[in-house]
């Protein structure tokens, strides 16, 4: 009786282990994989971090530091500086932001607070959907309608509105050409917008109820929950989705290469044409005959692509804080 | 077993006192679902009343008619009358940000703002009156004293109000409703996110602040209910079973249902 009972147990035994095993391999086969995979991303990153080095470093031991400082850009002398790209990337992001974060912490308060329950969806959906217009058809659109738009009826009216004030002359001076830096940051706002738009709403919406319901409860007003309560509480996740749409600004090249102009110069005023980083390599690469040219560019990429790997970072950092504060 | 009673047994008869706030015949839907049906009650001024039942019984919700909070949600309505100093507060005329400066809440969780314990407290404040600093550092004291807090924070004003304990920042939410002087104190089952100390302190804190309020509170607790307040009233399903002095409630009861709640053989 006990000695069939032993065998029983034991041949048990020795199935599970065999189990055991056979599960043992297939996980670290998958724990492999998932690895491998992981490890693939970063081969990728460090592979194209690399060969942006070693493009760019012709023209980065040519020129040195002073390739950031130079404003000339000059193919035929081969004479190159990335001081207008740089300056024009950082402005078009900068002022598209500027336009676009009111914008679109307006809309996500007018989404969680104010909107009527079959509203909500529709223009929900619909600004998430300016994420999805392909960014050359903003390209098309800005130069073909939009461009001609401001030439003719918005761009003389400033220029004739702030003629005589000091600063905000030179700002807005000089012919209306339609395209240029304010045009683009105009652009680029429309397409960051969504960004910020959505992730403003998702952090809105992690405020509790309750919180929200006391500072009613003394007395607020939406206006004033939203300013004091609302938006202190989810700074962070804001600021997240600020660097996200910041990233994305900068890194733009289609619909900038077509309504930013494409002069390598900086000039003071926001209606004069200028160029940025990724519209001058879009711009040039087929023209670019000589290695040192070629290098060039790469250099620009390189730039770029610091720029934006650390607002990027900035994000991530940021987001990550506040998914820590609300999980607690 | 006789409830504990800390009221007073010579109080006066709730019918005899003036009421601060009247509720009449008042329904109350989420939607489609009745949640309140056919309400009649009068909160007499200046002292506790506490709103018992079991869960889904439609106390908090009727807590929630009191200052109109159901209202930032769609889909939730109130009819009938709710007389504050004879005065519906249910009027769509009513000014809804002046209405819950005169009756504040605090709910079953502290919810102190993203902002310093001074800050919390002078928000309010500074929302309806215009006073000078001076003035207002007197008045985060007052109200910071009247919750017993003042001794425990006051060296440390400017830290985040989110840096006290539960029972702290519980609190530091009843001394922030208290600082805007309203006429009447809502409280949603205040307690029972704490412990038994901080809960002790605040009970303390309802029976010191009824000289000066009228305070409603909701809680599952009957034994706080015993201790506190100075009328009970029992709901079951969206209907007010019974309302009495507290006492009576819990030693007398006239409806079964009542008997059978306190006693413990349903809720």
């Amino acid at each position: 009786m006990t000695a069939v009972s032993d065998a029983a147990t034991s041949s048990a035994l020795r199935t599970r282990e065999a189990t055991v095993r056979r599960f043992a391999f297939t996980d670290m086969a998958f724990r492999t994989a998932t690895r491998l995979s992981a490890i693939l991303v970063l081969v990728l990153l460090g592979g194209v971090a690399i060969s942006l080095v070693t493009g760019s470093w012709e023209a980065l031991s040519k020129f040195g530091f002073s390739f950031l400082t130079t404003e000339s850009w000059n193919p035929v002398t081969e004479n190159f500086g990335a001081l207008a790209p740089i300056y024009g990337t950082i402005v078009t992001s900068a002022i598209a932001i500027l336009i676009a974060v009111p914008i679109g912490i307006g809309i996500a308060v007018f989404l969680t607070e104010l909107c009527p329950r079959p509203l909500r969806r529709p223009i929900g959906i619909a600004v998430e959907l300016l994420a999805g217009i392909p960014s050359i058809i903003y390209g098309i659109w800005g130069l073909f309608v939009f461009a001609p738009f401001l030439q003719t009826t918005i761009q003389p009216f400033v220029i004739w509105l702030f003629k005589g004030i000091p600063g905000l002359n030179s700002l807005f001076a000089g012919p209306p050409y339609g395209i240029g830096l304010l045009t683009s940051s105009m652009i680029l706002a429309i397409m960051v917008l969504p960004f910020i738009t959505s992730i403003t709403k998702d952090v809105f919406d992690t405020v509790p109820a309750v919180l929200k319901e006391s500072a009613y409860g003394i007395g607020c007003t939406t206006w004033e929950v939203t300013r004091r309560v609302t938006i202190p509480y989810t700074r962070v996740g804001i600021m997240g989705g600020v660097m996200l749409g910041l990233g994305r600004a900068l890194g733009e090249t289609m619909a900038v290469t077509f309504v930013i102009g494409n002069a390598h110069r900086i000039s003071a005023s926001l209606f004069a044409p200028g160029t940025t980083i990724s519209a001058t390599i879009a711009n040039e690469f087929t023209e670019a005959d000589g290695d040192l040219y070629t290098s060039s560019l790469v250099s620009l990429g390189l730039i770029l692509f610091i720029i934006t790997f650390i607002i990027l970072a900035l994000a991530r950092y940021m987001l990550l804080r506040i998914d820590s504060r609300t999980g607690a | 077993m006789k409830p504990m009673l800390s009221t007073d047994l010579n109080a006066a008869d709730t019918t005899v006192e003036k009421a601060k706030i009247e509720v009449k015949n008042l329904n109350f839907y989420y939607g489609q679902s009745k949640a309140l049906k056919d309400i009649n009650l009068s909160l007499p001024e200046r002292s506790v009343t506490a709103f018992i039942g079991p869960s889904g019984c439609g106390k908090s919700t009727l807590l929630r008619v009191l200052n109109r909070i159901y209202e930032l949600y769609p889909k939730q309505s109130a009819e009938g009358q709710v007389l504050l100093d004879g005065k519906n507060i249910l009027d769509r005329s009513q000014d809804l940000n002046l209405l819950r400066t005169k009756i504040g809440m605090v709910f079953q969780k502290p919810t102190p703002f993203p902002m310093s314990i001074y800050e919390n407290i002078a928000f309010g404040v500074r929302l309806y009156e215009k006073i000078s600093k001076a003035e207002m550092d007197s008045r985060v004291e007052q109200a910071l004293k009247r919750a017993a807090l003042w001794n425990e924070v006051k060296d440390k004003l400017n830290a985040s109000g989110l840096s006290l304990s539960g029972g702290q920042q519980q609190r530091l939410c009843i001394a922030r409703t208290v600082a805007v002087k309203p006429e009447v104190i809502l409280l949603d089952e205040p307690a029972s996110a704490l412990d038994p100390l901080s809960t002790a302190k605040i009970e303390e804190l309802i029976d010191e602040l009824q000289a000066d309020y009228t305070i409603v509170i909701v809680t599952h607790n009957m034994q706080q209910a015993a201790r506190v307040s100075r009328q009970t009233a029992f709901m079951y399903l969206g209907e007010l079973v019974e309302f009495d002095r507290t006492e009576k409630i819990f030693t007398s009861p006239r409806e079964k249902r009542t008997q059978d709640y306190i006693t413990g053989r349903f809720g």
